[in-house]
């Protein structure tokens, strides 16, 4: 997770400066008042269909609305309504007359009214952040809370993935190839809900979960990915016995661990999101389970992971940008409802039967939700 | 003497706008206004730019389908795509905020800097979007049919068709790809793309001023194309008038889209005078095989004295193209040479014509002609068409109130 911040941190300050040199072309036009440094402009063009703000949704905080009549007969005015009533407006606007006008807006719902247009009311929405919205004490506790469920669901996501492993291990010490076999997709499942708190652990998964390619030198690969490979593609647990005693002291050492971490509330949301790159970027490709098939649970574990972490920002990001949570909730839903026709009993079709086609419509689901997703992060911001 | 006719061709885009819906985002500039700076075209017109405008030097091209049914969400993402294309065109970024630490930004960021490098960005709509999803069936344009299979066609449907297409040019490859990158990115969850086309190559000049450019056969193939700075031309050729069954498609065009492979090592085998004999022309001046200049009239009838055969071979690829022997047909090539690597099963070359061409009704220009082609032309030993695509593109955006297919919406 840290390392998602660093990356947007560090693109920053030339976009800053472009950003800058933009808006000063931008206000070349006439505005009859002086715009507040740092606000969004909307354009709005008076025409007798109506008048559309472009882009129709602009961020909480500064507003200018910049009102041009090219040629409208029948309209000379636009109004912005938030539920009926009168915010700003600019009236008198001749065609070949422009004018602005500035305000201050929170998120929610508005309109821009233009008197006499075929259209006259137009939707213009204003999208929030938990910084503009901190004057409501409900968010800030949404946001609290978030945190709160977020670490005891880390917790007991742990709790389930020590003794899952622990079958899983007991099955290869004891020979057990099938039995081996069968706990493997089971006992990561847990482990792919929360990777991200556990990459946030140093060493702490690549020991548990390294794929060969991860590794500088075989012989000190370990973890799951080893065992797989093992089982499915040696057909033996021979050697494995010290790798099986490693994960249980890595995945104990886990649970001890995500005991002292505190999360923020745009950590969740980030996590969720690396979630989501995690299936686009090796469950979909098969690289992660290459030897046993199994990354159509991998996929689930780490959508429904995202989706906790979302479901727990949810009443607060309700309050900021009911829009976006809007769309991030059919997201997921879509997601999940793709994998539906893969399942096959308790578990997953082998991916290796899943056709090139059928895994690029699950990455377009995939991106439809991972794009939403990230704008999260920034709003649940205090 | 080349500036100066493509000052003019902006000029008259510009003054077609005004007409419509008034000097977009100049209005309080006085009226003799500075013309427009060499590296920008007007996104806004009554028409779309990228059509008449001169071709740039590289192509982005794409194409998405619609996954959403809902009639709303497509309206919204053609007003969102249109603001964000017109700011790309001018060289600002994307709409949006793009400073905030804790948000990825609005832009994807590779173009910042740059200039517009005379960025167009043209829509237009597949016959596939006309179905029951939006409602838009009763607004499809006769024009709009779907292609036929044409003989020896090798068509991969990861190469064809889409509800949507883009052609995104520009001088520069970053700009060109980032239009089609941004607007992807912005279309999530509404679209998804379905195919894309990157062209490194201007492969047409729309000017006899300018130089054909030389396709990677090696031969200037377009020399005859339609002049855009002819509007009498225009009008009789590419672009729709008062005479469409869809008013919503008036001041618009159709564009038809072949990605075709060219068997690059075995026409580069094959020895010069069957090369100019497969073309009709000449290869390094480009001339017809009857004589004269490069823009000469061919003379299709010269017979060659001694063997008493056309000079310029029946089967040659300029003959059976050539307005002459079409009633007159025509129509406006915009295309891009391409590569995309190598085949890696083969190791030969994956390379050729992204063929772009626009006109006024693609059943009497691109189907007769391509049924010909595809028929007898000499070409088809060293060429394979792989891919396609037929778009009702429409009129262009009046001014920053307006979208990209407003009208067929109305």
């Amino acid at each position: 997770m840290p390392k998602v911040m660093r990356t947007a941190l560090r693109s920053l300050p030339v976009l800053v400066l472009v950003t800058g040199v933009a808006a000063c072309a931008n206000d070349k036009s006439s505005s009859s008042d002086r715009a507040a440094p740092g606000a969004a402009t909307v354009t709005i063009t008076l025409t007798d269909d109506g008048c559309t703000p472009s882009p129709a949704t602009a961020p909480a905080g500064p507003i200018n609305f910049q009102i041009k009549n090219v040629s409208a007969t029948k309209v000379s005015e636009a109004e912005l309504l938030r539920e009926d009533t009168i915010m700003g407006e600019k009236e008198n606007l001749t065609p070949g007359l422009s004018g602005s006008f500035s305000l201050k807006l929170d998120a929610g719902k508005y309109q821009v009214y233009c008197p006499n247009a075929k259209t006259e009311k137009v939707d213009f929405t204003v999208s929030g952040s938990a910084a503009a919205a901190a004057g409501d004490p409900a968010v800030a506790t949404a946001l609290t809370d978030a945190t709160t469920k977020y670490q005891q669901y880390v917790a007991a996501e742990v709790d389930k993935l020590i003794p899952a492993t622990r079958t899983f291990t007991d099955a290869v010490r004891a020979n057990k190839l099938d039995a081996a076999k069968a706990a493997f997709a089971p006992a990561r499942y847990f482990y792919e809900e929360v990777e991200p708190v556990a990459e946030s652990f140093g060493d702490l998964d690549p020991d548990i979960d390294a794929r060969i390619d991860d590794v500088d030198n075989e012989a000190s690969w370990t973890g799951f990915h080893r065992i797989e490979k093992g089982l499915w593609a040696d057909k033996s647990t021979k050697g494995l016995a010290p790798v099986t005693t490693k994960l249980d002291q890595d995945v104990a050492r886990l649970k001890t661990l995500v005991a002292t971490v505190k999360f923020q509330p745009a950590q969740l949301a980030n996590g969720a999101t690396e979630l989501l790159n995690e299936v686009a970027s090796s469950k979909i490709t098969g690289e992660e389970d290459r030897y046993s098939h199994t990354d159509l649970s991998d996929f689930e574990a780490n959508v429904i992971g995202g989706q906790s972490a979302f479901q727990m920002l949810q009443p607060a990001l309700e309050k900021i940008d009911p829009t976006l949570s809007a769309s991030v909730r059919e997201q997921f839903t879509a997601v999940l409802d793709s994998i539906k026709p893969y399942k096959k009993g308790d578990s997953y079709v082998d991916y290796s039967t899943v056709t090139e086609d059928q895994r690029r419509a699950l990455t377009q689901k995939v991106d439809a939700l991972a794009e939403p997703l990230s704008q999260v992060a920034a709003k649940v911001t205090l | 003497m080349k500036a100066s006719r493509r000052g003019f061709l902006l000029g008259g885009v510009a003054v077609a706008g005004a007409g419509v819906g008034g000097l977009a985002g100049h209005v309080a500039e006085p009226k003799q206004a500075t013309p427009a700076p060499a590296d920008r075209v007007s996104f806004y017109g009554s028409r779309q730019a990228g059509i008449a405008t001169p071709p740039q030097q590289r192509l982005a091209f794409a194409a998405y389908d619609v996954v959403t049914t809902d009639r709303t969400a497509l309206q919204e993402l053609l007003k969102t795509w249109t603001a964000a294309a017109a700011a790309m065109c001018t060289g600002q970024m994307v709409p949006g905020d793009s400073t905030t630490p804790a948000a990825p930004p609005a832009d994807t960021g590779e173009a910042v800097g740059l200039s517009p490098a005379n960025l167009t960005v043209t829509i237009g709509f597949g016959p596939s979007l006309f179905d029951d999803r939006f409602g838009l069936a009763g607004k499809r344009p006769a024009a709009l049919a779907d292609l036929p299979r044409f003989p020896r066609d090798q068509l991969e449907t990861q190469n064809s068709n889409g509800d949507l297409c883009i052609q995104a040019c520009a001088d520069d490859p970053v700009v060109a790809f980032h239009a089609i990158r941004n607007l992807a990115r912005l279309g999530r969850g509404t679209v998804t793309m379905r195919w894309s086309q990157l062209g490194f190559g201007k492969a047409a000049s729309t000017s006899t001023a300018e130089e054909t450019p030389r396709n990677l056969m090696g031969f200037k193939d377009g020399t005859r194309n339609v002049e855009t700075a002819e509007n009498d031309q225009m009008d009789q050729y590419v672009w729709v008038g008062a005479g469409g069954d869809q008013a919503w498609m008036r001041g618009g065009s159709y564009v038809v889209t072949r990605k075709i492979r060219m068997k690059i090592e075995a026409w580069d085998r094959d020895y010069l005078s069957d090369q100019e004999a497969v073309f009709g022309r000449t290869k390094v001046s480009g001339a017809p095989l009857s004589g004269g200049k490069e823009h000469d009239d061919p003379d299709f009838a010269a017979l060659d004295k001694a063997t008493g055969e056309p000079v310029i071979p029946v089967d040659a690829h300029m003959r059976l193209a050539a307005h002459e022997n079409n009633n007159g047909l025509r129509i406006l090539r915009r295309g891009y040479s391409y590569t995309d690597g190598m085949f890696s099963d083969s190791g030969e070359l994956d390379a050729g014509l992204f063929f772009i061409a626009y006109q006024k009704d693609p059943r009497n220009q691109f189907v007769p002609l391509q049924r010909k082609l595809s028929a007898s032309d000499a070409l088809n030993e060293y060429i394979e068409h792989v891919g396609s695509g037929v778009y009702a593109c429409p009129p262009g955006v009046s001014s920053s109130g307006d979208f990209w297919g407003s009208a067929l919406f109305a």
